[in-house]
This record gives C-alpha cells, sequence and structure tokens, in this order.
C-alpha cells in the first residue's frame, strides 16, 4: 500500500473526527425530548376512554368529521392550570364550528383530577377523559404535559402546541386548520412531569 | 471395546451434543427476556439517559406494562418498537438509529479502526519511523520496538483505569437513585436537587420520603422555581400520610404559589385555610392568608385582624414583627398593599 494512500486515509480519517465532534457538540445542552412528533402528518392514534366520573366512554372515532383537540394535562401541572381558562374560553368560542375539545388526565388518578376541575371549572364544551396506563399517552408520544395535539376532520394529526397555549394560539391555531392548513408543531413554553405520584 | 461400539458411542455422543447446541442457539428467549431486553432498549422520554427498565418514572413504568402486554399479545420485538417509534420517533431508543445526524455515531468505530489500520500499516511499511515522519525513518531496532508495544500498552492501561475511574465515579453518583439506601440515613442538605429526585422517584410508595420530598420542595421555592416546587407539595399534601407539620407547611406553601404564581385567590385562601385547619395558630399561616385578602381580594380589614392575630403572639422574630405591623398599620389605613 502506497505512503500516498495511507495519507489521503489519513486525512479523510482526522477531518471525519472534526466532523463527528463537531456533530456531537452540536447536540449537547439540547432537550432530547424536543423531537418533531412522528404524527404530524399521520393518521391520529385511535382511542376510547372512560370519561373522569367513569359514566361514559369517548373514542376519538365517536367524533369523526369534527376538528378534535387533544389535550394531556394534569392538577400537578402549573402551566395546565395557567392555560385552563383560555382552552374553555377557546373550547366554547369553536363549538359551533364543528371544533371538539378533549382533555385527557395524564399520570393523575382521576378522583384527583376531577377534583381540580371543580375548582378550576368544568365547560360542557370540553370532555375530560382518564387514561389507564398511560396508554393513549404512549400512543401520542407525550413527553410531558401541557401537550395539545390538533386532529383534523379527516383524522389526521395537523397540529401540535408543546408547553402553556392561550386563546390566542389556540384560535390561531384553528383558525388555519379550518382554513386548510396544516399548523404542524410549535414549542410555547416548557412542559412538566409528574417526579413521582 | 469394539470398533463399532465406539463408533455408536461416538454418534450417540455427537447427537446429544449438537442436538443440545441447536436448542440452546434456536431456543425463543422466554417472555420476561424478551420484555427486560425490550426495556433496555427503549430511552425512558420522561428521564435523561435512562432505559424504562431502569427507571421509576411512573410514565417508564406505564411503557414497560404496555410492553409486557404487547409480548404476551404475541407481538414482534420489530413491532413493538416501531409502535414505540412511530409515536416518539426513533430518538426514543437508546440504540439510535444509523440514520442522520446519528449514522456518525455508528460510522465512528468504522473510522476509528480505519484510522488505526492505516497507523499500522504505515508502521509495517516504514518500521523505523512514525506516521508523518516518513523522511526521518530509520532502520528499525528491536529496542525501538520493544518501547513502542511498551508505550502502546501504557497508553492502554491509563485509558482503560481512566474509564473504570469514571464508570466507577458515574455509578457512585447514581446509587442513591437505586431504591436501596435507608431514607433515614440521609441527609437532605448533602444532597443535589437531581439525587433527591431520583431517591424520591424510586421510593414514592414510602411515607417516610415526605421529609425529603419537602426538603427539596422548599429548596425550589427559596430559588422561586414554583414549578418544580409545586408537584412535590402537592404530593405530600394529597399523601395523606405526611405528619401534621408537613403536610401544613405544603399547604402554606401551595396557598402562596397558587396566589403569587397564578393569581388564584379563591384557591388560594382554601388552601391557607386548609392549613390553618391543621395549625389554628401558624403566624406564617395567618400572615400568608392576610396578605392574599389584603392585596389579593382588596380586604383589608380581615387582612388587619389577622395581622394583628400573628402579632399577638409572644415568639415572633423582631424582624418579621416589624414587617406585620408595618402591613397592619398600612392595612388599617386602608392603602393598597404595596
Amino acid at each position: 500500500m502506497s505512503g500516498r494512500w495511507l495519507r489521503w486515509l489519513g486525512a479523510g480519517v482526522a477531518v471525519a473526527t472534526v466532523v463527528f465532534a463537531v456533530v456531537l457538540a452540536s447536540r449537547f445542552g439540547a432537550d432530547p425530548s424536543l423531537v418533531p412528533s412522528p404524527l404530524i402528518g399521520e393518521p391520529a392514534p385511535e382511542f376510547a376512554l372512560p370519561t373522569l366520573d367513569g359514566t361514559s366512554t369517548v373514542s376519538l372515532s365517536g367524533l369523526e368529521g369534527d376538528i378534535v383537540v387533544v389535550n394531556f394535562f394534569a392538577s400537578w401541572c402549573l402551566q395546565c392550570r395557567a392555560e385552563h381558562d383560555d382552552l374553555v374560553a377557546t373550547a366554547e368560542a369553536f363549538s359551533e364550528q364543528g371544533v371538539s375539545f378533549v382533555q385527557i388526565a395524564y399520570q393523575e388518578s382521576p378522583a384527583q383530577t376531577l377534583a381540580y376541575l371543580d375548582e378550576a371549572g368544568i365547560s360542557p364544551a370540553m370532555r375530560h377523559l382518564a387514561d389507564p396506563g398511560s396508554r393513549t399517552a404512549i400512543a401520542y408520544g407525550v413527553f410531558g404535559i401541557p401537550e395539545t395535539f390538533f386532529i383534523d376532520a379527516d383524522g389526521v394529526v395537523v397540529g401540535k402546541l408543546v408547553g402553556e397555549s392561550n386563546a390566542l394560539i389556540l384560535g390561531a391555531t384553528l383558525d388555519s386548520i379550518l382554513g386548510g392548513d396544516q399548523p404542524g408543531e410549535t414549542v410555547t413554553g416548557d412542559t412538566m412531569q409528574r417526579p413521582s405520584p | 471395546m469394539s470398533e463399532r461400539l465406539r463408533d455408536t458411542v461416538y454418534l450417540v455422543f455427537m447427537t446429544i451434543t449438537v442436538v443440545a447446541l441447536a436448542a440452546l442457539v434456536l431456543a425463543a428467549p422466554d417472555r420476561d427476556d424478551r420484555v427486560q431486553e425490550l426495556g433496555s432498549r427503549i430511552r425512558c422520554p420522561v428521564c435523561e439517559g435512562e432505559a424504562i427498565i431502569d427507571s421509576p418514572a411512573p410514565m417508564a413504568r406505564d411503557m414497560m406494562k404496555l410492553i409486557r402486554q404487547r409480548v404476551d399479545e404475541g407481538a414482534s420485538d420489530e413491532e413493538i418498537l416501531s409502535e414505540i417509534t412511530s409515536s416518539y420517533s426513533g430518538a426514543v431508543l437508546l440504540d439510535p438509529p444509523a440514520e442522520g445526524a446519528t449514522l456518525w455515531l455508528w460510522l465512528a468505530p468504522l473510522l476509528a479502526l480505519a484510522g488505526g489500520i492505516s497507523v499500522i500499516l504505515w508502521w509495517r511499511a516504514h518500521p523505523g519511523g512514525t506516521p508523518g515522519s516518513a523522511k526521518s525513518a530509520t532502520p528499525s531496532s528491536p529496542r525501538r520496538r520493544s518501547r513502542a508495544i511498551a508505550g502502546g500498552l501504557l497508553v492502554t492501561l491509563v485509558l482503560g483505569a481512566v474509564v473504570v475511574a469514571a464508570g466507577s465515579a458515574l455509578q457512585d453518583r447514581e446509587g442513591p437513585g437505586g431504591g436501596a439506601a435507608d431514607l433515614d440515613s440521609v441527609d437532605p442538605s448533602l444532597v443535589s436537587n437531581e439525587t433527591m429526585e431520583a431517591v424520591i422517584g424510586a421510593n414514592q410508595d414510602d411515607p417516610s420520603i415526605d421529609g425529603m420530598r419537602l426538603a427539596l420542595a422548599e429548596r425550589y421555592f427559596r430559588a422561586g422555581d414554583y414549578r418544580s416546587a409545586f408537584p412535590h407539595y402537592l404530593a405530600i399534601a394529597q399523601s395523606g400520610t405526611a405528619a401534621d407539620e408537613t403536610a401544613h407547611t405544603a399547604l402554606v406553601r401551595l396557598g402562596w404559589m397558587a396566589y403569587d404564581g397564578n393569581g388564584e385567590v379563591e384557591t388560594a385562601l382554601e388552601l391557607l385555610d386548609q392549613a390553618l385547619d391543621i395549625d389554628a395558630g401558624s403566624p406564617m399561616a395567618l400572615y400568608l392568608k392576610g396578605l392574599v385578602l389584603w392585596c389579593g381580594a382588596d380586604r383589608p380589614e380581615e387582612a388587619g385582624d389577622l395581622f394583628q392575630a400573628v402579632l399577638d403572639q409572644a415568639d415572633l422574630e423582631d424582624e418579621t414583627r416589624t414587617e406585620v405591623s408595618d402591613d397592619l398599620a398600612a392595612a388599617r389605613r386602608g392603602e393598597g398593599c404595596a
């Protein structure tokens, strides 16, 4: 093997090492949970979940034809509390336009979530569901809460908000979907994780 | 022993050996092995660099239950991994996919191997020199070769020692998260927030964890990090097993955070009342309830009564007494809170 060939090989290895180091360095400090959801543009995972009071079941397929907003929340999540009033207001404002709001309790017992909702306020424009075993949260790839998914009338996930939302962002996202657009994913702030139950 | 008998024994022995080896190789891993293997390949989405099988996080445990169920239903490993990655993307796998930016992670060992081979080939082609010093190459000598080999071994040993020491240090750091720690022997003041989170996560069903949980929540609270403090105070308040003093502190803090962090006056008053149900004379609960009434509900007269109740207590610190007195005077004058 010639020395020239080896020199080229050595130079190639050196360049590759530098590129490798740069790629690794560029990932330092990046939040691994901030990866784009692979669900955007895909059919929304089906769910059939009991309401928090256990009196009935709500399924995604049962809401077919509506734009469905799925919000994962819990009483222990400050951002969820902060966005609650805006979610309710938006749900009521869009209820006549074929938009259904579903809130799914995340990592919390139905009793605790119901106690919180009694205090925070319940609107008939919203459905509140339990998620035993976090199956639906896992199917939607939830990293932390609040996370809000937007599903169009064809059952395709067209948008996602990560973090605390407000009426302005919710309204703009829904207007965009009603106009036939796919708003995609937006990070609006931090999310929370429950360290332990 | 006749030759035929010997052949027969040999044949039987070989058959048994081959069958046993085939059984070992072909035997499907049992259900628990598969669940554990899958659990070790999936990153806990709510943790940092931890497999779901190693994580005490509720979300990780729910994911393990899901995997167990899917294995029982007869799903293949690929199907289960595909389901998880279709929700979370390939980033949820601890072994990253060989594509995009992570392709470099897979290529790195090959590049390192290529580099090493090129160095060896160079050395063999120029026995007396080192890469980059071809012109000064001199004939090799056994002593030089021995020195080079010894140097390589020394470097390998040092690197190995560093790796072992680093691994050991990391294990030591992660130790308390394993759940084996004696909670009563842990002094919270000496433990980092991250370690306390890990210990709490690993011992969430143990009532004696409330003390550490409160200590951690207090750290967050004093640093103004209400978001991190909130779930810990809430867990204490809802546990039903916390000591009165611990539950009282949690309720007082929750009440103040509800008002100060979220502007929720009614919630704050309700929580502070719950704290006062536990300790009716608590100066902190009385004072904070007074502040919420004065600043959040514009009820200075009721606030004044509560401030007075605080001042009626004999064992107040001077600084607190001065502060409450000033607030009482301002409330009595009908002034807004500062």
